[in-house]
């Protein structure tokens, strides 16, 4: 365990409830980014995706493709109409919604959401906005590392206040792709 | 740092039109329940679209983050607003409501609204903080238990059934509804019972003027003024720009038209206020005339006659001599004679008399169709006291079966409440819709709680033909039920509100309108722009008979003795907003006293009866007592007594110890100021509010004003006086006549020194003009409400801590009989040259590259050496941690603004939230920052017009124009300190009034 | 004239005394059970300071408000304290560098206690600056030291840094200077201790004194560079103290006699303390023949002068007032005399300069009884002085909608009880544990060969006629 400043989550990389691969999904899939986290070109917070974004997908897709080819087989032999598998994973999204193994909404069920845990945090006092980051064309990776090739999700940058500034100070040099861009350092610009 | 929260917060803060109906109410109707959520996990939840479960320390323990299981059509973490309209008050502004996730977090004026334009007040402003009041009452109530709605409209239906079959008398008493929507609904549930009527009366009462129109005009109306078309305004008592009517319109239009002229000045405005206290509109007035209370009407009288004389028809009326030098009447007179047409005489007074000479005076003036609009008449108030004196007889006799009393509190408000309760007790039935168990509601058997107006759908047409919308923008906090709602299932035919209202429109609003497009479109377009104009159907104009008017008397034996004058205070008003602690800590704007009402006598009288402020005096009216503190007012008559209205009101003892507690804190007894309204005079033609004939004694006691300032400017030696036309001085005079030659454009020092900053991008600023602002504080209270500026109490204001970020000083120049006024909002002036930066050991506050003074909290370890060093004492200090432990009303902050800790010091940021929002917004939609886009909160709440903020650097913005003008100066400029904000002169328009 | 002469030829050290007899007079007081009087003396003082503690906890745990501070007025009872014990400092470093490049031979007798009370001063003024933050425990941002803000210095600007580093070189100087010349007296103290364990500790502190003549020689020369080290330290700290104010744009504050002023002031009261403490551990501890009426004729000499130096401050500042032409400086001014704070105005200029001129008699400077009344005055009234500026100029500044008044809370009262209580639970500590009087430089100052008995009865006779 390298040596940090207190306040200084580098690496920090917590079990999450589902595990979800964004290597999967943004690595090989090559799903964009602001397709789940559609926030973050509009709003401060990049969010993360309601249940319902995933089920776009997941209504159909219910297990991995092995899973689904070996029930295949099987119902041919013992010909029978193929059973629907549900991943132990994605069976935690369709109980968020409280819908049942044939994804329909059980009755009375009561809506749960994901507690996801959060990966990056920043302090009460940082007003960090995801919009003017992604509009100025800075790339998601350049704050948070390789995420398309993240099994789970880890927190690259140390996100201290020197980290902040010296990207600030360089892009305001530099630009962005060619693109002359303002990155302010006044205190107000994360402080108020 | 965090506090552990509770998960199932996070569905309270979840909000949210997409939550399925029939859920819980998102926040909980006891917040005490959830004492443990403390604000700042509060504000990381209500920040985040999703919630944050904090734990005791960022680095190990994990948050949690709980997205919506149904992706919400609108963008987390964004704002948005929505066109509504107020209901703090009658006059029905237009309103913008910034919602944050689910939440109104802001009141905006709504800029396409005709008569308030963008503008609100400051009672406006605050009214969003009652929508969070955890003591409000969530829920219906019959014989004082819990019930359900079914059950209460149950025992209802029944009572009217019942009224209905023996005829027996159905009352519903309300104060003024400016809704068409409620109006209707009230009309058919009356006309629903034989023996049903609806009797309406103003908790201030202004039926004196309907009733003057009936006897001049043969119509009972409330005309519609346009102060924006009158060069020569004459007030008799009226306080038009503070509390009279409808202050945000009247405030527009007087101030517009004072400003039309080159460099924003109109040399034929003249403004002539004849009142016995120093109200808000006397104190912005060109001249000012003391008189003893009631005798304005003699004093009109003298002015009508003159008039009729010049008119060449002249009244056969012998006048006793007037108590005012007549010098100043005819000149009085003259002035307005030379300005027929664009003069407008107005007066408060209850006295129909009064009223009547006061037209019979616009009648000779011609104001009719040019500043007094009678085609367009007024709904702003509607009551009428002659009903509701019967409607008292009948109670007394016990002839009335059911009383609905909805939105108004008769036995706060009116005079003889003791009667009033007993004979209430006899009514079979009484229904209360009110927001609490206030002191009538108490009484009640059925208590049917009202939403809040932030919370419903509903309409409003404040003035014929400017119909508006208001929509809601949160769901019901409670249980409760709009008063429309209420009165459909009354009528048998239960609605929702939105049908009802949208019902109601497409029957009788939209034909009016005459729209081409269907009504859907119509609804739709109306229902976004927030307001719509109708062409209104003028009936047969009304002409002004002028057979059997009389002249007023002088009101006999002012000498010597004293009269009590109740007024409604600027920020309480009528005291229905007494609950709410921002208008309570909102300095007077001229007294600046917060957290009491007072018995305000002039010096001469206080010396008189050697009472000083905070001398607890004992006001004596036949068996009628009340003990107050004095407060000694200069420019009040000796022969007056003023008191607010407002006050006393019940449950006001939960502020008792608002603020914090510590070893030496100083806590309150009893409500929050006394009530006044027992000294009411209830007579024939209606509630009189002065005249009434007191003795007052002084007591032992003192009870400390909590102002804001202490020292009396009257008493500061000359050398460094505030007010004077010198360069030095802190407010700055100019006369119309020193304009027209040599208003030079403002120079800055020479200086040695190169320039410390260099402005590449942006360069902030702000201008102030002193000649526009009337002081009325809407700005306070905005920036307040904009910035999470915590409320601190009575004994922390006393102690000169209040933590407004912008206060408005008030400076007296002249003398204690004739006194001229100044308001000067005062904020961080943004200086360039601050002193307050070199100070600073770790660096927390800074020059930032755009002009702007910055205040980092997260670096400011709170040495106070910035405020020692701060020669306009703008810096805020956190002297303690300032309770925000109700978890309900914390959820008013702005999520975009930091709550401070304490050991930190604050001060205005310039909206610094705003700016960075705006850049953003600008940047994201590739365009530059246009001027006007980002407006500060106490800009954008201006009904004066009076701050213009924007871009220096920009030579063609409105601020940089206005820097540019003849009237610019800057405060304490010899210190050389630069501000980045600007002050145009006071213009003084009077020769009498100006100084230095 | 002829008193002065005979002050002249008087002995430093009455009693004639052998070096046998100073030692064991000297580290008597340490060796001897202590006297009822002293027990009292730190009793009290135990109480004044817990009583602090208590007051002080409170306000860090619930805030600065409960302090009578408000928006107008920033500071008042923490800063004003905080000089104030900083110009008490100034005495002991003054006697013992300046006074001792000076060649004042007569400071041998108190410039140990003096040192001590210089150190014992500083640790209270030190305190005020942290417990007056709005966030003490951020103390530390203060310091410049690399961070990962950016990094983020601290603001070099600051009159408040300023006075970090000149009061933290202040005390380390102060400290090591005492330090150096306990040395030899450790050394004695360590010979005469009875417990090996005694003997071990103090062998540790006394560096392994061995009396010889080079270490005799080096610990004069070591003694003698730190004097010249600390002398210039005795103008800079009060003069940087005092930008705090001359830095700022305040009426009453921004003013350039500040330095001069300040220093003046702050020599004129530690010497009164000195004087004060002198004249009570001359009593209590029975020194009368080391601290003797010549010793505290020499420090009157000095009250009277700086007196006259503060005097001339206050004169000039209200001069230049009226002479500035400035409206808002002579308001300041024309407030500070004749304002609501008035009375300490009074207060001040009646201690500061009024009192003191009594000095000038002989007569009042040989009565004891007189000096030390006079000596708690001007305690008191630079005490004043800096109240006086402070918070008259705060209370009335620029815009007369911000004046406002100040009044101290009890938490305040007992804050400054508090500093009280650690000061001199400090010394009462120092004179138990340690030689109060510089033994090994007393002796260096004795008579070199003491006269038979006959005359001894005239040094007192002379000592009578001092007294008169």
């Amino acid at each position: 365990m390298a040596w940090r400043l207190p306040g200084d989550n580098t690496g920090y990389e917590p079990v999450q409830p589902v595990a979800y691969s964004h290597r999967l999904h943004a690595g090989d899939m090559e799903i964009p980014c602001l397709y789940c986290h559609s926030g973050a070109e509009r709003s401060r917070y990049a969010g993360i995706p309601a249940t319902s974004v995933c089920m776009n997908c997941h209504q159909l897709v219910t297990a991995g493709k092995s899973a689904v080819d070996e029930e295949v087989l099987l119902a041919e032999e013992e010909e029978r109409p193929a059973k629907r598998i549900v991943s132990p994973e994605l069976a935690k999204l369709y109980e968020s919604l409280g819908l049942d193994e044939r994804l329909a909404p059980t009755p009375g069920h009561v809506e749960k959401p994901i507690a996801w845990v959060r990966v990056h945090n920043l302090a009460d006092f940082v007003r960090f906005d995801h919009s003017p980051h992604v509009t100025a064309g800075l790339a998601c990776q350049s704050c948070h590392g390789p995420i398309e090739t993240m099994e789970r999700v880890r927190q690259e940058a140390s996100l201290s206040m020197g980290w902040c500034l010296s990207c600030h100070r360089d892009l305001s040099e530099a630009g962005i792709a060619g693109k002359a861009v303002h990155a302010s350092t006044d205190c107000t610009t994360c402080h108020y | 740092m965090h506090q552990m929260t509770k998960p199932k917060r996070y569905w309270m803060t979840r909000v949210d039109r997409d939550a399925p109906a029939g859920v819980q109410p998102e926040f909980p109707t006891h917040p005490q329940a959830d004492a443990l959520a403390t604000r700042r996990a509060f504000l990381k939840t209500a920040g985040f679209s999703f919630a944050g479960l904090a734990a005791a320390d960022c680095g190990s323990a994990p948050q949690f983050a709980l997205p919506h299981t149904q992706q919400p059509e609108l963008t987390p973490g964004r704002g948005y607003s929505y066109a509504s309209t107020c209901g703090a008050c009658e006059a029905a502004c237009g309103l913008l409501v910034t919602t944050h996730d689910g939440r109104p977090t802001k009141i905006e004026g709504n800029p396409d609204h005709p008569l308030s334009g963008g503008a609100t007040c400051a009672v406006g402003q605050a009214s969003i903080l009652g929508l969070y009041d955890s003591l409000r009452l969530t829920y219906p109530t019959r014989g004082g238990v819990r019930t359900t709605w079914a059950d209460v409209d149950a025992e209802i239906l029944a009572a009217l059934g019942s009224a209905r079959q023996n005829g027996r008398a159905v009352r519903l008493l309300t104060g003024t509804t400016t809704s068409p929507t409620t109006s209707a609904l009230i009309r058919t549930l009356v006309a629903s019972v034989p023996n049903g009527r609806h009797v309406v009366y103003d908790p201030v009462s202004s039926s004196a003027i309907p009733d003057a129109y009936l006897v001049t005009h043969g119509l009972r109306l409330l005309p519609h003024y346009r102060f924006g078309d009158a060069d020569v305004v004459v007030s008799f008592e009226a306080d038009f720009l503070g509390t009279w009517i409808a202050p945000v319109e009247f405030t527009r239009g007087y101030t517009a038209r004072r400003r039309a002229g080159d460099q924003g000045v109109s040399g034929n405005a003249h403004h002539v206020q004849v009142e016995s206290r120093l109200s808000l509109t006397g104190s912005k007035a060109d001249r000012r005339i003391r008189v003893a209370p009631g005798d304005v009407g003699h004093i009109a009288s003298h002015v009508a006659l003159r008039l009729s004389m010049l008119a060449g028809a002249p009244l056969p009326w012998t006048l006793e001599e007037a108590a005012v030098d007549s010098a100043v009447l005819d000149e009085l007179t003259e002035r307005l004679w030379a300005s027929r047409g664009r003069a407008l005489v107005v007066t408060s007074s209850q006295d129909v008399g009064t009223q009547v000479v006061c037209n019979l005076i616009n009648q000779l003036l011609g104001s009719y169709g040019t500043t007094i609009d009678l085609d367009r008449p007024s709904n702003q108030r509607q009551g009428n006291d002659n009903d509701l004196q019967a409607l008292r007889a009948e109670l007394a006799r016990g002839d009335v079966a059911v009383l609905i009393v909805a939105g108004v509190n008769p036995v706060y408000d009116l005079p003889d409440s003791a009667g009033l309760v007993r004979d209430l007790e006899r009514v079979e039935h009484l229904v209360s819709v009110a927001d609490r168990l206030d002191e009538t509601a108490r009484l009640a058997h059925v208590v049917c709680p009202d939403h809040h107006y932030l919370e419903t759908w509903g309409d409003a047409e404040p003035v014929a033909g400017v119909v508006s919308l208001s929509q809601p923008t949160i769901r019901p906090m409670g249980d409760t039920r709009a008063f429309i709602e209420s009165l459909t299932a009354w009528s048998g035919v239960p609605q929702s509100a939105y049908d009802a209202v949208r019902a109601n429109w497409e029957q009788s609003i939209y034909p009016r309108a005459g729209a081409a497009d269907l009504f859907s479109a119509f609804w739709n377009r109306t229902l976004e722009r927030g307001v719509v104009e109708l062409t209104p159907t003028v009936a047969a104009p009304l002409v002004f008979s002028g057979d059997g008017l009389s002249p007023v008397d002088r009101v006999a034996a002012n000498a010597g003795g004293l009269a009590l004058v109740l007024y409604p205070k600027v920020a309480m008003r009528d005291g229905r907003h007494a609950h709410n602690a921002w208008l309570h800590e909102m300095p007077d704007p001229v007294t600046k006293v917060t957290w009491d009402n007072y018995a305000s006598v002039s010096p001469a009288t206080a010396e008189r009866l050697g009472v000083s402020d905070g001398d607890v005096v004992r006001v004596v009216s036949g068996d009628l007592m009340v003990e107050l503190p004095a407060f000694v007012q200069p420019g009040q008559h000796d022969g007056a007594v003023a008191v607010a209205l407002g006050y006393g009101r019940a449950g006001t003892e939960r502020f008792n110890n608002v603020g914090p507690s510590w070893l030496q804190a100083r806590t309150r007894e009893g409500p929050v100021g006394r009530s006044a309204a027992p000294f009411v005079v209830a007579g024939d033609g209606g509630r009189r509010y002065d005249g009434r004939r007191i003795t007052v004694t002084k007591t032992e006691r003192r009870h400390r004003l909590a102002s804001t300032q202490e020292q009396h400017s009257l008493a500061v030696p000359g050398a460094v006086a505030p007010i004077g036309t010198s360069e030095h001085s802190v407010v700055q005079e100019t006369s119309v006549a020193d304009l027209g030659h040599g208003g030079h454009p403002h120079e800055p020092h020479p200086d040695l020194w190169p320039r410390d900053h260099q402005y590449p991008g942006h360069r902030w600023g702000m201008t102030i003009d002193l000649d526009s602002c009337t002081g009325c504080s809407a700005c306070v209270v905005a920036c307040q409400v904009e910035n999470n500026v915590p409320v601190v109490g009575p004994d922390e204001v006393s102690r000169h801590r209040a933590m407004h970020w912008l206060r408005i000083d008030r400076y007296y120049a002249g003398d204690d009989d004739d006194v001229t006024v100044a308001h000067q909002p005062m904020l961080c002036q943004h200086c360039e040259q601050a002193p307050c930066e070199a100070v600073c050991p770790v660096l927390a506050t800074v020059h930032s590259s755009e002009g702007l003074n910055e205040q980092v909290y997260n670096r400011c370890v709170g040495t106070r050496y910035c405020a020692n060093n701060c020669p306009y004492k703008v810096r805020r200090f956190n002297w303690f941690d300032y309770p925000r432990e109700d978890v309900a009303a914390n959820l008013v902050l702005n999520p975009n603004v930091t709550v401070r800790s304490r050991g930190v010091m604050e001060k205005c940021s310039l909206c610094v939230q705003r700016i960075e929002e705006g850049k953003i917004e600008a940047s994201r939609n590739g365009v530059a920052v246009a001027d006007g886009d980002i407006k500060t909160a106490c800009q954008q709440s201006c009904p004066a017009e009076a701050i213009v903020f924007g871009d220096l650097n920009d030579p063609q913005s409105r601020v940089s124009t206005l820097a540019a003008g003849g009237r610019t100066y800057r405060v304490l400029e010899e210190l050389n300190t630069r501000p980045a904000v600007q002050y145009l002169k006071i213009v003084r328009r009077d020769e009498n009034e100006s100084h230095g | 004239m002829a008193e002065v002469g005979q002050a002249l030829e008087l002995p430093l050290i009455a009693g004639n005394k052998r070096p046998g007899d100073v030692t064991n007079d000297v580290m008597g007081v340490i060796e001897r059970r202590p006297s009822l009087l002293w027990w009292g003396g730190l009793l009290l003082s135990v109480v004044a300071l817990l009583i602090g503690l208590v007051a002080v906890t409170y306000q860090v745990a619930t805030g600065i408000g409960t302090w009578g501070l408000n928006g107008t007025v920033g500071w008042a009872f923490d800063i004003t304290n905080f000089v104030f014990w900083i110009g008490i400092g100034h005495a002991g470093t003054l006697i013992s560098a300046i006074l001792f490049l000076l060649r004042q031979k007569w400071r041998t007798s108190v410039n140990r206690s003096a040192e001590a009370m210089t150190l014992f001063a500083v640790v209270c003024a030190g305190i005020f600056p942290l417990i007056h933050l709005g966030r003490p425990w951020l103390a530390f941002w203060m310091m410049p030291y690399p961070n990962g803000r950016g990094p983020l210095w601290v603001n070099f600007q600051s009159p408040l840094i300023w006075d970090f580093f000149a009061i933290s070189t202040y005390f380390t100087i102060s400290a090591l200077f005492w330090y150096v010349g306990l040395i030899p007296d450790l050394a004695t103290m360590r010979d005469r201790a009875k417990t090996p364990l005694k003997r071990k500790v103090l062998g540790w502190l006394s560096l392994g004194w061995d009396g010889s003549f080079r270490t005799w020689h080096r610990y004069e020369t070591v003694y003698l560079l730190l004097a010249g080290l600390a002398t210039p330290l005795v103008i800079s700290v009060h003069t940087i103290v005092s930008m705090d104010f001359a830095t700022s744009i305040l009426p009453g504050w921004h003013t350039t006699i500040f330095p001069p002023y300040f220093v003046a002031g702050a020599i004129f009261s530690g010497m009164a303390m000195v004087l004060t403490l002198m004249l009570i551990a001359r009593k209590t501890m029975r020194l009368e023949d080391y601290i003797t009426p010549r010793h505290i004729d020499v420090m009157c000499k000095l009250v009277v002068v700086t007196s006259g130096l503060v005097g001339l401050a206050y004169a000039t500042e209200l001069f230049s007032a009226f002479y500035s032409g400035n409206a808002h400086e002579q308001f300041a001014f024309i407030n500070r005399a004749t304002g609501p704070l008035a009375w300490g105005y009074g207060i001040m200029v009646a201690c500061n300069v009024l009192i003191p001129q009594l000095l000038w008699s002989s007569r009042v400077r040989g009565r004891l009884l007189a000096v030390f009344v006079i000596s708690i005055a001007v305690n008191v009234g630079m005490w004043f002085e800096r109240f006086i500026i402070i918070v008259t100029s705060l209370e009335r500044s620029f815009l007369p909608s911000s004046w406002s008044s100040y009044t101290p809370t009890l938490i305040e009262l007992a804050t400054l009880l508090g500093s009280f209580g650690l000061f001199f639970t400090l010394f009462l500590l120092f004179c138990r544990f340690v030689p109060a009087i510089a033994m090994a430089e007393v002796k260096g100052v004795l008579h070199p060969h003491p006269r038979p008995p006959a005359e001894a009865d005239g040094t007192s006779s002379v000592l009578a006629e001092v007294k008169v």
